[in-house]
């Protein structure tokens, strides 16, 4: 069972947004995130295949079948909304039974049933409560079991965990997680949350503007993004403007660095991307071991701009001449200059930004 | 604050007060307040064929405002929240709630120019005055159930209703009718309170046979001050009783919309 568009396209009535050439699969079992900022045309993929609108052009193809012309009642796709959308004057059990009622199942039958997924998702004890009762975490949980009590094609969620408290968050994430992968079943997940894309999805698909600009797993995205964009929308980011000088050296605003240049010709411009936990603190003055292969690292000297305790690590912010570099280190030393090891440099297309920095 | 209410109130509640005296008081004349005491003017307002058939009329006409309002006002404002949008949605705001804006007395001339035509001789008749107080009351009604369905996020739990399986028509019978019930309900007293006591149109398209009470009414003050007060007492009573349950019901609707939110 496996969710798919082909080459669709929609757009708004009387507007310009909308999503633009988008082919995509979801294999059974799989969990596609779809993220992007808001606007990015994310929802719209949701609600195209859940039926809500129709593509102008291309197909929403469902287990081989051409659903396009569908509407939402006869694609048998699980939807859990945003705000879960759980109907207010009907007890757990009996929101978690509708799909079963206007399927004609009887009334002990779909009771049994709807209990049974209420189980399932840890909610039993609460079966015959209303939703107002409910915590925001709980209402999920339902609203889980409601969209996969009948058994559908598809499981869609709609920034399932936006609602929730922080430390819910984490928790739901790897509930979903757990759910989905009993069930087995083709999942699209729509958020703006990079980590929780991240964290459980088995391909991540990054739209801007109505189109797809990168499709990969998070270890993908995250390693090799695809452009600056990319880059700066997953994870922490530096990304400074560059020019290939020669083989094995990018000249910057904040001075050259030594990296891999293969694919590039002097003079091509270029964007300079390193990860800030790649970034690694030097001893002022001191020349330690590079672990960067055969190149030598890079070293930048500088004042701390900010510095950020997080726990764990500390993000750090060092003024250099010409810009900022970010970093993030475990160590509690105080850092003044850094090396970029030649391994940690990728270089993506030149992007437009001038700050140096991104987002 | 206190000040202004209780001098509010007592502005609002005195004529009513003075009128409830009169309507038991044996005689009224020449004096501030009446004196004696009966039950007199309610059984002559009561006996009174003239009233009797005002009364009966005017609920009959109540009832069906009410149906209509249902019948019309439902699925306009269901039309208008989930397919109406931008310049769609200010038109019909704009149709719907004009007959509030302008004058009784301007909706009833045109009823008596359109209706004493030849091809369309409706004045006077039982469903023409049906039909006025229609006009007049479902501006209320679709205004109030657009904003409530609104409120409801009416259009979200269909949403899901659907891709859980549901058909149009299962959609309206299990989430639109039960979440919708308490303020169609509120609504519909709105609209018999309104439908009670109108009088401005009434009065100038109603037939002889088929007056509604507050028309009626008007008669009573050319006759004994405790019959006009008895008759009038019982219009306040009705109309105390449909708002009084408009209220509440409404109260009820918001605790329900409470719990949607």
């Amino acid at each position: 069972m496996t969710l798919k568009y082909e080459n669709v396209s929609f757009t708004y009535p009387g507007a310009t947004t909308g999503i633009f050439d988008i082919s995509l699969e979801i294999d059974k079992g799989e969990l596609l995130a779809i993220i992007g900022a808001s606007g990015s045309g994310k929802s719209t993929i949701l609600k195209l295949l859940a039926g809500f609108v129709s593509p102008d052009h291309g197909r929403i193809v469902i287990d081989g079948k051409d659903v396009s012309a569908l509407s939402p009642e006869s694609r048998r796709l699980g939807v859990v909304f945003q705000n879960y959308a759980l109907f207010p004057h009907m007890r757990l059990w009996e929101n978690v039974a509708y799909p079963l009622k206007v399927r004609g199942v009887a009334r002990s039958e779909r009771h049994a049933r709807a209990v049974e997924m209420l189980d399932r998702v840890g909610m039993k004890s609460r079966a015959d409560d209303l939703p107002a009762a409910l915590s925001g975490g709980q209402q999920q949980r339902v609203a889980l079991a409601r969209a996969l009590v009948f058994e559908p094609q598809g499981l869609l969620l709609d920034e399932p965990l936006s609602a929730l408290d922080a430390s819910l968050r984490v928790e739901m994430r790897d509930e979903i997680l757990r759910v989905q992968r009993a069930s087995g079943i083709a999942t699209l997940l729509v958020t703006h949350d990079q980590e929780e894309a991240l964290s459980i999805a088995d391909k991540i698909a990054v739209m801007r503007d109505g189109r797809l600009i990168q499709i990969g797993t998070p270890r993908e995205l995250y390693e090799t993004p695809a452009n600056a964009y990319v880059a700066g929308f997953v994870g922490q980011s530096n990304l400074w403007q560059g020019k290939v000088r020669s083989d094995g050296m990018v000249d910057t605003e904040i001075g050259a660095f030594a990296c891999d240049t293969q694919g590039h010709s002097s003079g091509d411009a270029v964007t300079v991307f390193v990860r800030p936990e790649r970034v690694l603190p030097a001893a002022a003055g001191g020349e330690g071991q590079d672990a960067g292969g055969d190149r030598p690292a890079s070293h930048f000297s500088g004042a701390v701009d900010a510095d950020r305790y997080l726990g764990p690590i500390r993000r750090i912010d060092l003024k250099v001449p010409g810009g900022l570099i970010r970093l993030e280190t475990h160590l509690r030393d105080a850092v003044t200059s850094v090396r970029v090891p030649a391994d940690a440099i990728r270089l993506l297309p030149a992007h437009r930004s001038q700050t140096g920095v991104f987002p | 604050m206190p000040i202004v209410a209780i001098a509010y109130f007592l502005f609002l509640f005195a004529p009513v007060l003075l009128l409830a005296l009169g309507s038991f008081g044996e005689s009224w004349s020449n004096t501030l307040l009446p004196t004696g005491f009966t039950w007199r003017w309610y059984e002559e307002v009561a006996s009174d064929p003239s009233f009797r058939r005002a009364f009966v009329t005017s609920l009959q006409i109540v009832g069906l405002t009410c149906v209509l309002n249902v019948l019309v006002g439902l699925p306009l404002a269901y039309a208008i929240q989930v397919g109406a949008k931008g310049g769609v949605r200010l038109a019909t705001r704009l149709v719907t709630l004009l007959p509030v804006a302008v004058p009784d007395l301007v909706l009833a001339f045109g009823f008596i120019l359109v209706f004493s035509s030849d091809q369309l001789p409706w004045l006077g008749s039982f469903w023409l005055l049906a039909a006025g107080h229609l006009v007049l009351t479902l501006p209320y009604t679709v205004t109030a159930l657009v904003a409530d369905m609104e409120q409801l996020r009416l259009d979200e739990y269909e949403h899901a209703a659907a891709t859980l399986g549901a058909p149009f028509l299962a959609r309206i019978r299990d989430i639109v009718f039960p979440l919708l019930g308490p303020s169609l309900v509120s609504s519909m007293l709105t609209v018999a309170a309104l439908s009670i006591g109108e009088f401005q149109l009434s009065n100038l398209i109603a037939g002889f046979l088929s007056r509604p009470y507050p028309v009626v009414l008007l008669q009573a003050f050319y006759g004994a001050t405790g019959f006009a007060c008895a008759a009038t007492i019982v219009l306040l009573v009705l109309a105390a009783i449909a708002s009084l349950a408009s209220s509440l019901t409404s109260r009820l609707s918001n605790n329900k919309k409470a719990a949607a939110a």
